[in-house]
């Protein structure tokens, strides 16, 4: 059961590295350090004021044990209240969030990162399934995701060159997306007709990158003195699904519904047609039909009408997970994408929306869901 | 808002337990802790899983397989991990959940399958890739010098961090969740072979298999399901920058900080004479002597007298580690978990054959990463 949340809890800032193929130049904790740095940047907090630090990240990806351990310092962490949520940031969030409405802390800063360039992102995923029965088979993120779109598309009564309405959108918002760097990769040979797991083509996946983007949260009352426009967090829920792929739904995300109902409710029995924006996040085209379906944007199988015919609601104005997925960070990233624009940050296009639904997602064929909900004061 | 531990449950700890998949082992303490709180996954608003490094497992995302196995389908699931302290800082988070009002009944659950993975080769990563790894051998030797300097710096001798084995494996004798039942004497340690000098093979816990979970409830909703809630007076965790240039290694300033703040919020002024017990996660022998120090049982440097005096015995005024501590069972995701719950089972007349008569407030100390993660956290039969 959820109960309301007791106490405000504001975005105060948010930064994001640039979110690119490979910075091959950079370290983990030079990507940490300056999200953390341009975080706090204006703001009149330093890092003392920070009460905790809330990270994510991954061992698998890092190559490392406890890898937030080598971090702690770029976190601005060293003698504060630390905890890693290995999930995506939004999970991370939802931690800070509770920790702040709770009374427990004033201002708690959250990160996430993702440097997949240095490992083996196959290998990332692979290691998710259960040792005993899944991973022998040869089952991969690939295979599962091109299952689910199979079984989508033929309940949907949809061709896979439809999907395409979804990428290009994605790409081309990316493109006039200052913080992704596109290098081209449309226009590489195949990357609209190489089937990676039929039906699935190279455009309907989502593409890792490397980056890195913190968020300052504080209590309601210190809010007006860190920033001229806060985003209130509203409501947060997260709900997971079986792991055993064969016992999920096919061409659904009840987790992801469950997960929207909790927010929704939180935020004060709100429904779907109370946001006008959205951030969310998918590893592939269907998922992110799926998605829109789950959060009640769209009515089951009708997501791809959103592409085709927008109306007054914007989503993934930022492009969304599928041009840059810079995995465990993905849908922090989303909510960087949301709050500035409900903020109205420079940078960022200006647009009317006061309200906003934001997405994350983790685990296998996107086990996991997260939705948190955000609004700006009129 | 006060929040209590309302049931308990752990597995029974072992080098391996070929009998159960990691997600069964988890489950197994599941069951026990709901059990003991007469609750079903139904009442069960929220799932906080702590486990050790990934990697020590072989299992990304460990969490995620434990869905089915616990019946959380459609239930937020988290991993919160912090190195060997994972437990402790997964309960904190369910704290939270329940302070913020997104939770009203969080399961903690904490598990590690060591006999799956390749322990201090995973370890060793923990170390940078660029330089420091081709140094490391596993969190050894880096214990074996962060002791030695306690040695020279204080004088403390390696007998007195031998008086911390025997004393916790005779405890874990009287444990019947234990892994390792042997009791030893001053000399058998001291004569063992040495790892990593100044550690030797009877300094250091086993590598083991085991699971503890842990149910958490506030308020009249905690003595609606238990006549008996052990109810935190405070909880904490704090963490150092592992490369801190100014980092004080003698004493361990995370955890002086975490038990400065949660002393406070439990009104603790005299540790050694307010608590009862103390059930302290200690990776090898010298730790909990460190330990002692930094949890403000005695001044710093008086460890080894304090141990020497046979108080922290079971007999004594502040028996710690009266389960055996890591020396009885060192499954390491669950270790600190495992503390936690052991305190939670003496302040409510619950630990059975070792059971300190008249247990009414019990601290527990949690740690991980490279000695730069403490927790503590201090429970109650009283709420406060």
């Amino acid at each position: 059961m959820t109960l309301s949340t007791t106490r405000r809890v504001a975005i105060a800032s948010s930064a994001q590295t640039a979110l690119a193929p490979r910075w091959s130049d950079r370290q983990h904790i030079d990507l940490i350090a300056e999200v953390v740095g341009r975080t706090l940047k204006g703001t009149g907090i330093v890092i003392d004021d920070v009460d905790f630090v809330i990270d994510s990240g991954s061992d698998f990806l890092d190559g490392r044990s406890i890898s937030n351990c080598g971090f702690l310092g770029s976190l601005g962490a060293h003698h504060k209240e630390e905890s890693r949520v290995e999930e995506d940031g939004l999970w991370a969030l939802a931690y800070a969030s509770d920790k702040i409405a709770g009374g427990s802390a004033e201002v708690g800063l959250v990160v996430a990162y993702s440097k997949p360039s240095e490992g083996n992102v196959d290998n990332y995923w692979t290691g998710l399934l259960e040792p005993f029965i899944q991973r022998p088979v040869g089952l991969d993120q690939h295979s599962a995701a091109g299952l689910v779109a199979r079984r989508y598309l033929a309940s949907a009564g949809m061709d896979p060159d439809d999907l395409h309405d979804v990428s290009r959108q994605a790409w081309e918002r990316a493109e006039a997306n200052a913080g992704v760097l596109t290098d081209g990769a449309v226009d590489q040979d195949g990357f609209w007709e190489d089937e990676v797991a039929s039906p699935l083509r190279r455009s309907d996946f989502s593409r890792p990158v490397d980056g890195a983007v913190a968020v300052l949260v504080c209590r309601a009352d210190i809010a007006g003195d860190v920033t001229e426009r806060p985003a209130w967090i509203t409501g947060h829920g997260s709900a997971i699904d079986q792991h055993f792929l064969a016992a999920r739904s096919w061409d659904s995300l009840p987790a992801a519904e469950a997960a929207a109902r909790a927010a929704y409710r939180m935020a004060g029995d709100t429904r779907p047609s109370d946001y006008d924006l959205i951030e969310l996040a998918a590893t592939s085209t269907v998922g992110e039909l799926m998605v829109l379906e789950a959060l009640g944007f769209a009515d089951p199988f009708g997501g791809i009408a959103r592409y085709r015919e927008p109306d007054g609601l914007s989503v993934n104005p930022s492009g969304g997970a599928l041009p840059a997925d810079p995995i465990m960070a993905t849908g922090l990233v989303r909510l960087h994408e949301a709050a500035s624009r409900l903020m109205g940050r420079p940078g960022f296009e200006t647009a009317e929306a006061r309200r906003a639904v934001v997405h994350g997602t983790g685990g296998f064929a996107m086990q996991n869901h997260c939705v948190l909900t955000l609004e700006v004061d009129e | 808002m006060s929040i209590a531990i309302v049931g308990t449950g752990q597995t029974v700890h072992a080098r391996r337990r070929t009998d159960v998949s990691q997600a069964g082992l988890a489950r197994e303490a599941v069951v026990e802790a709901l059990t003991d709180a007469s609750l079903t996954m139904d009442d069960i608003d929220s799932v906080v899983v702590a486990s050790g490094p990934a990697m020590f497992g072989a299992v990304n995302q460990p969490e995620k397989w434990l869905v089915d196995a616990l019946g959380a389908r459609y239930k937020p699931v988290v991993r919160v991990t912090s190195g060997g302290g994972t437990g402790l800082a997964g309960a904190l988070a369910a704290m939270n959940q329940i302070r913020g009002g997104s939770a009203r009944r969080v399961l903690v659950v904490a598990y590690d399958k060591l006999s799956e993975g390749a322990l201090q080769a995973s370890i060793s990563t923990l170390y940078d890739p660029l330089w420091g790894r081709e140094f490391a051998v596993g969190i050894m030797g880096f214990s074996a010098a962060y002791w030695h300097a306690r040695m020279k710096q204080l004088g403390h001798t390696e007998e007195a961090a031998a008086l911390v084995a025997v004393k916790n494996r005779r405890n874990a004798m009287r444990n019947p969740k234990a892994h390792v039942k042997r009791e030893v004497t001053v000399q058998e340690v001291l004569e063992s072979r040495p790892l990593c000098w100044p550690i030797k093979v009877l300094d250091v816990p086993p590598i083991s298999d085991g699971a503890c979970a842990i149910v958490l409830a506030a308020d009249d909703d905690a003595l609606a399901i238990t006549e008996r809630p052990a109810w935190i007076h405070g909880m904490a965790y704090y963490s150092e920058a592992d490369n801190g240039p100014d980092r004080k290694m003698v004493q361990s300033e995370p955890l002086q900080i975490a038990a400065t703040k949660v002393y406070k919020s439990a009104g603790i002024t005299n540790p050694f004479r307010e608590f009862d017990v103390a059930e302290l996660q200690e990776p090898y022998t010298c730790f909990e002597l460190s330990y002692y120090e930094s949890l403000g049982f005695c001044a710093e440097g008086g460890a080894a007298e304090l141990i020497a005096s046979g108080e922290t015995q079971m007999e004594g005024s502040l028996p710690v580690n009266p389960s055996g501590g890591c020396l009885g069972a060192n499954p390491i995701g669950a270790t600190a978990l495992i503390r936690l719950a052991e305190a939670a089972m003496q302040v409510t007349g619950k630990a059975g054959s070792h059971q300190v008569p008249g247990a009414s407030r019990a601290v527990a100390q949690a740690g991980g990463g490279w000695a730069n993660l403490r927790g503590v956290a201090v429970v109650g039969a009283e709420k406060r």
